[in-house]
């Protein structure tokens, strides 16, 4: 019974999130004005204009490298972190050398 | 201690962790212009050089493994990653400025010398993540905790 009102939940959440998340009629957020969906829905935008403003063929890299370059920039030090923490995790500590 | 796999397998991996390497480079230095870039390229280099730890054993990596070396490439292609972010640093962070202004990198859209700085991003990311994927590689597989 409950799994069936949590199964119910999960699918009226998501019918929501759906109708808010339409581009014809729900929720507007971003800059106001009548030209908001060109400010959210930038993809069109890349695909015409990433060749002659940044330069390379593959879109995805425009986008990665240029565009959304801080995303990229977390990406390198959630590695970088990822790496120093296994690392540090996994060294031979001063307590196993001695017998145990 | 033997901890090698065959003959059969080493004189395969001989054969085929060049090719891996080349690949790798080639998905690296042709990211602005064919799918793949930086992070993938540095993974299947890696790749190469996970394939030479199982099929050679731990011994004769931890022979051709410079655990300072490594650290200071990756400190090095991230660092380059950094700079090349920074050299437009007069209009904004990010700002593709060898491109824009024609400085370098500024060939025909299509070529292998062009978009400005990505070329130098792809070269230090996929440095960054080949040795950081060999270094953590090498510490899982030399830190071990269970006994035999």
């Amino acid at each position: 019974m409950n799994r069936t009102f949590g199964a119910l939940a999960l699918l009226f959440i998501l019918g929501v999130l759906l109708i808010i998340a339409n581009p014809q009629y729900g929720l507007k957020f971003g800059l106001g004005g009548d030209d908001w969906q060109k400010y959210r829905y930038t993809d069109q935008y890349y695909i015409e204009h990433g060749v002659e403003e940044v330069g390379g063929t593959n879109i995805v890299t425009d986008v990665v490298f240029d565009y959304r370059g801080y995303d990229t920039l977390g990406e390198a030090t959630v590695l970088f972190t990822a790496i120093a923490g296994a690392v540090a995790l996994l060294r031979p500590w001063r307590r196993d050398e001695d017998g145990k | 201690m033997e901890n090698d796999m065959g003959v059969i397998v080493k004189t395969m991996a001989r054969a085929t962790i060049p090719f891996i390497g080349i690949f790798g480079a080639y998905v690296i230095s042709h990211g602005h212009l064919t799918p793949g870039g930086g992070f993938q390229g540095g993974a299947t280099v890696a790749g190469a050089g996970i394939l030479f730890l199982v099929a050679f054993g731990l011994n004769e990596a931890k022979k051709r493994y410079d655990k300072g070396l490594y650290s200071a490439l990756e400190g090095l292609g991230g660092l380059a990653f950094l700079g090349a972010a920074m050299l437009g640093l007069s209009v904004a962070f990010f700002y593709n400025i060898l491109w824009r202004n024609k400085i370098a990198f500024a060939g025909h859209p299509g070529t292998l010398l062009s978009a400005g700085y990505l070329p130098i991003m792809n070269l230090a990311v996929g440095l960054k993540v080949f040795t950081g994927l060999i270094s953590a590689m090498m510490a899982i597989a030399l830190f071990r905790r269970w006994r035999k």
